[in-house]
């Protein structure tokens, strides 16, 4: 009976001993891999152009150098701001991310009546203003985060920061 | 003295007695008896190659990628031009890279046809239905390891295949922005990708893949290749009996016991060593032979850097991922990505598991099994079928 009682004693020993080794382990390990959702992101501003060099109905894109929001500085990776300015004054600042799979559409003028973003990947379909009007893409094109501001010269300066304005 | 002794004697005896103190001790000639004189089936001889082929491009993909880390350089920055360097100033680096290039070619295509054979044979039925199991969950680990590995190099195809896979859990309703975030380091593809993603194709996976292809050889060894259908019909009009010599003339250790009134030995056996490891070499030598002049001649492309922000480069999916790639065409719009991308594809990867317990009927000739095979074809057929329309849409064929 004593016999017993020492072997239970070992067998729960060991079974506690292996999983304080495991929680001590998992415990680390599970918060790094966590990490990227309580990290705060690097966010920052960079210039796009001023709104007054843009042509009227024509979506225009901008290669602006973004800095990354993640991990180690590296130099900071180009990315395509295609600027819209329609004739009732409204500014659209879309990315040229596609709701659908985040391949890279671009502005075709001989799509559609006057012209659409096509995705090169599955043939999604947008219109001017980036919203979704064909294929499998789920939502509009996401706007970049972007403000407007008057410089002392009267023009107005189109700045965006490298976060999408709506998530996709 | 009993060193002298030992140097006095000629270098053949030397060696004779100096194999016999470590074999006294490791006891290394039964582990190779063990290992080496397994009564195997005659028939079916080459088609049981193709698992141990399997076995050897694995092999040969641990042993190029181990290669490959002399040089290249797992950073955001400079992932690129360390494989540049390589493809422009270092003949044998472009070799070895394009070997595990191809390796990783002719590793899927011949798992898909040793899941063929198995599939056809139903030499998942019991008592290998873990066989199958571990089989299917190999396969899932290296459709991945191929994808992650896509990723590293961080030239065009690289960077968009990286951003257009790790954006597939988004689709996942909850967690999925969560999963996607973790893989990516944030909303964006960046520094943190590249790592996560080299951690896990060099360390991650491949440690799943030998852990688990250990328990595959395991139960290989434990039920034997005895029992795919050509070796079931029974001549004799008591088949209980005849099954029952047969499993008395097989050699030990397999098969050691009856496991159901099925289960017998086949007709007639090899060693396994020497003949089935012949036909084993053969046709791996044909196959490693193909990837050696393959990453030779063509070896493997790299596109021109990286550009997130190009207008112009068309992403396009590794052949072995069209099927995929062509299904969410016919998905548009919101939940059905879900469904039709992931739900069904989920659902059929689950199903291609499970197998063993959808199958239960006690039949193993093709022929008697309609149920199981026409759909399986069908399904088979499909996937090519997708693959080559999206080959066709992607490539203009």
């Amino acid at each position: 009976m004593i016999r017993q009682t020492r072997r239970q004693a070992l067998i729960t020993g060991t079974a506690v001993g292996g999983a304080a080794i495991a929680l001590m382990l998992s415990i680390p390990a599970i918060g790094f891999v966590i990490s990227p959702l309580f990290q705060a992101r690097r966010n920052s501003w960079v210039r796009v152009t001023t709104l007054d060099s843009v042509p009227m109905e024509t979506p225009t894109p901008f290669r602006v150098s973004v800095p990354i929001d993640q991990g180690p500085s590296t130099d900071p990776v180009d990315r395509i701001v295609y600027v819209v300015r329609r004739r009732g004054g409204q500014v659209y600042v879309l990315s040229n991310t596609c709701s659908h799979m985040q391949c890279n559409v671009h502005w075709d003028p001989k799509l559609g009546a006057s012209g659409q973003f096509l995705c090169p990947c599955h043939g999604g379909l947008y219109d001017i203003t980036g919203l979704n009007v064909g294929g499998p893409p789920p939502s509009p094109l996401p706007p970049w985060r972007h403000r407007i501001s008057t410089l002392p010269d009267g023009s107005r300066l189109l700045e965006i920061e490298n976060q999408y304005g709506e998530r996709i | 003295m009993a060193v002298l002794r030992f140097l006095a004697r000629p270098l053949s005896r030397r060696l004779r007695s100096g194999y016999g103190w470590v074999d006294e001790r490791a006891g290394t000639t039964s582990m190779l008896h063990k290992g080496l004189y397994e009564a195997v089936p005659k028939r079916g001889g080459w088609a049981y190659a193709l698992g141990s082929a399997t076995l050897a491009l694995i092999l040969l993909q641990l042993f190029t990628g181990i290669f490959l880390l002399l040089d290249y350089v797992p950073s955001f920055s400079q992932a690129y031009d360390s494989l540049h360097y390589l493809e422009t100033s270092d003949r044998f680096g472009a070799w070895v890279r394009g070997m595990h290039l191809w390796g990783a070619y002719v590793l899927i295509l011949v798992i898909g046809l040793h899941m063929l054979r198995t599939f056809l044979s139903a030499s998942y039925k019991r008592p290998r239905e873990l066989n199958w199991v571990s089989g299917a969950v190999l396969f899932f680990l290296t459709l991945g390891l191929a994808i992650t590995g896509a990723m590293l190099p961080m030239d065009n195809a690289g960077y968009w295949t990286a951003v257009v896979v790790t954006n597939i859990p988004h689709y996942l309703p909850f967690i999925g922005d969560g999963i996607r975030s973790l893989w990516r380091g944030s909303d964006f593809v960046g520094p943190v990708t590249l790592t996560r993603t080299f951690g896990i194709h060099i360390w991650v996976l491949p440690f799943l893949l030998f852990a688990l292809i250990g328990g595959h050889l395991m139960l290989l060894r434990r039920h034997g290749e005895f029992g795919s259908w050509v070796n079931y019909q029974t001549d004799t009009d008591d088949p209980e009996r005849e099954i029952t010599e047969r499993i008395l003339r097989a050699e030990p250790p397999y098969p050691t016991k009856r496991t159901g009134r099925r289960w017998a030995a086949p007709r007639d056996t090899v060693d396994f060593f020497p003949d089935q490891i012949f036909k084993d070499i053969v046709i791996s030598v044909v196959l490693i032979a193909v990837i050696f002049v393959m990453s030779y001649v063509a070896g493997a492309p790299l596109d021109e850097r990286a550009d997130p922000a190009t207008l112009t480069y068309v992403p396009t999916p590794e052949w072995f991922y069209l099927p995929l790639d062509q299904m969410l065409l016919l998905y548009p719009s919101g939940y059905l990505i879900l469904v039709g991308g992931l739900g069904l594809v989920g659902i059929g990867a689950l199903m291609l598991t499970l197998l063993p317990f959808l199958d239960r009927s006690h039949a193993r000739a093709p022929l008697r099994r309609p149920e199981v095979i026409i759909p399986g074809l069908f399904l088979a057929l499909v996937v090519v079928i997708l693959a080559v329309l999206g080959a066709n849409r992607l490539f203009n064929l």
